[in-house]
């Protein structure tokens, strides 16, 4: 079975369609004890210092692995970087398939773009279907994790960050997630409900420094909305295939993830937001959008390559938790 | 009553102040590498600090803040976050409700809006020690002036690009090279300082300003607020205590 690399969510269905496996290089690069090593790898080969370390540190994982045999680099609807990292890896040899989430909400567009990946990996429709549908009970899973931590406040920011980043392949293995993330409900629902006084949202890509959670619980507070996390997760129920991915928001216009924010900061009863994003990123000229619009105190955080949050954020973090305690 | 004893654990200097009933309130400066040497020793839970090299009782009660604060290990100790300690210092120290609080330090600047006496919005710079007392030392040490020198330059700056401490002198290098005057640098520098934090402090009107940290100690900058904002530009007593204050005052 052919190991396919994405570089952020895309449909999976089609991968799994064509009977090859999904790998989401974010996790395996973060997740890997050797990622420093990925990293170096990249800057040895001439990425520049200023480049995100997510485009960099998929390069690496890629060459340095030899974990995928293709790759699908999301060329519209994320950053510009995946272009290039794209070009780096198809020059010394490696297959590569664009797929462009379109800008616009047009989901014929989007479903014309899903046909040509799948004629691409001869993938056909009604086993992408299929798919869609066999999926959706692990999806509904990841809603319960939500819910877990934000209605009935049992999981932790961490527990819902972990299983709801890993829904963009569901580990490669699906049935072994599905078990991993059952084992994990039933524990969750036995415990006694978490009171912290401060529930925050957490917004932006991924943090390449997933201690946060920890901290912030340790701080009195307790994320209880992963923006993007969720979004992997396609938290569309009701919706068949290709609908649920045009109402998907990571890929689309940042007033589209500004709407479905506003909606979970009221229905979750949240206090602040952590704006999380990557040095030289352009979401960071987003910040000014989200500040403009969001009516809620928010934080910007700032991550570079240490997989480990740095004391200046902790520290910032800290003030701004007892400053909305100030305030309830 | 037991002794009070604030810290501020900075990236330059430690400021404290010791309260005894009855007695003044003390304070002590020290620079950074020296206290970390002098006043303690590393121990299997962090840095240890040696409460009897000031005076003071074992059972002494302990606020701490500052950058230093969590690798610091002091049995006890309450700890307190930067920003809400110079909030309350400078609230103690001026007695104003509605202020904007720019604090200026040894490698950080943070700029807190205040009203009501509460904390509304913070900004505190990130990973780069431009427009700190850091980039004024550098700056000084390069155009032959001391810190002192320094402050008394604020007409015609000359316009300057960098705020980097280390980038920026060779910028100064350049322009001394080229014939410009040693005044006009000196206010370009003292400048470039209000440079850094302008856009966050412009994000909202900063009605009154209240200056403290080190950086406050140079007249040209408050100067150079008060004219470039057209308000007035409050610098506390002690404004380089102004952390350790709001650890005592509370």
């Amino acid at each position: 079975m052919a190991r396919i690399g994405i570089t952020t969510t895309i449909p999976q269905e089609i991968i799994l369609a064509s009977g090859s496996v999904p790998v989401d290089l974010n996790n395996i690069f973060v997740s890997s004890e050797n990622r420093e090593s990925f990293l170096a790898r990249a800057f040895r080969d001439g990425y520049p210092r200023t480049v995100c370390p997510w485009i960099a540190g998929i390069y690496g994982t890629i060459l340095e692995t030899g974990s995928v045999d293709l790759l699908i680099a999301v060329t519209q609807g994320d950053c510009s970087n995946t272009h290039a990292l794209a070009e780096t890896v198809e020059d010394i040899g490696f297959k590569v398939l664009p797929f462009a989430f379109p800008y616009d909400k047009n989901p014929e567009l989007l479903r014309a773009e899903m046909e040509q990946l799948a004629q691409k990996l001869g993938a056909r429709w009604e086993n992408i279907l299929k798919w869609f549908e066999k999926l959706r009970n692990v999806r509904s899973l990841c809603s319960r994790i939500d819910e877990l931590t934000w209605r009935e406040n049992r999981a932790t920011g961490f527990e819902n960050h972990f299983w709801l980043v890993s829904s963009s392949d569901f580990w490669g293995d699906a049935g072994a997630y599905e078990k991993g993330i059952s084992r994990a409900i039933a524990d969750i629902e036995a415990r006694k409900a978490l009171r912290e006084k401060i529930r925050l949202g957490y917004i932006g890509v991924p943090p390449i420094f997933p201690d946060i959670y920890d901290d912030v619980e340790k701080m009195g507070a307790r994320v209880v909305f992963n923006e993007t996390q969720r979004q992997f997760s396609l938290p569309y129920p009701k919706n068949d295939f290709v609908s649920a991915y045009s109402k998907y928001t990571y890929p689309k216009s940042v007033f589209t993830r500004i709407d479905d924010i506003k909606r979970e900061i009221a229905r979750r009863n949240i206090h602040g937001i952590l704006h999380y994003t990557q040095s030289f990123c352009f979401r960071q000229i987003e910040d000014l959008l989200f500040r403009r619009h969001l009516e809620i105190p928010i934080l910007t955080i700032e991550g570079e390559s240490s997989f480990e949050m740095d004391e200046r954020t902790r520290v910032r973090l800290e003030a701004f938790i007892r400053m909305l305690e100030d305030r309830i | 009553m037991k002794e009070l004893i604030g810290i501020d654990l900075g990236s330059r200097s430690v400021k404290m102040a010791i309260v005894r009933v009855g007695d003044a309130i003390e304070y002590f400066i020290y620079d950074t590498s020296l206290f970390y040497n002098r006043f303690g020793s590393p121990s299997s839970e962090g840095f240890r600090l040696d409460l009897e090299k000031f005076g003071v009782s074992k059972d002494a009660k302990i606020r701490a803040t500052g950058y230093g604060r969590n690798a610091l290990n002091i049995a006890d100790a309450e700890i307190i976050p930067e920003i809400q300690a110079h909030a309350r210092g400078a609230i103690f120290q001026t007695g104003l409700s509605d202020f904007t609080l720019i604090d200026l330090g040894g490698q950080d600047s943070k700029i807190i809006r205040i009203a009501g006496r509460e904390i509304q919005d913070f900004y505190m710079n990130d990973r780069c020690a431009a427009s700190a007392g850091r980039y004024l030392e550098n700056m000084a040490r390069i155009l032959g002036l001391t810190l002192n020198e320094l402050s008394e330059f604020f007409e015609n700056p000359e316009p300057l690009s960098s705020t980097c401490a280390v980038f920026g002198e060779s910028e100064l290098v350049a322009k001394m090279a080229g014939g410009v005057e040693i005044a006009k640098l000196a206010a370009g520098v003292n400048a470039q300082i209000i440079k850094r934090f302008a856009p966050q402090l412009e994000s909202k009107p900063p009605g009154r300003i209240v200056l403290v940290g080190g950086v406050a100690f140079n007249g040209a900058i408050s100067k150079l607020l008060a004219a470039k904002y057209g308000v007035p530009v409050i610098i506390p007593e002690r404004p380089q205590y102004n952390g350790v204050i709001g650890l005592i005052a509370v």
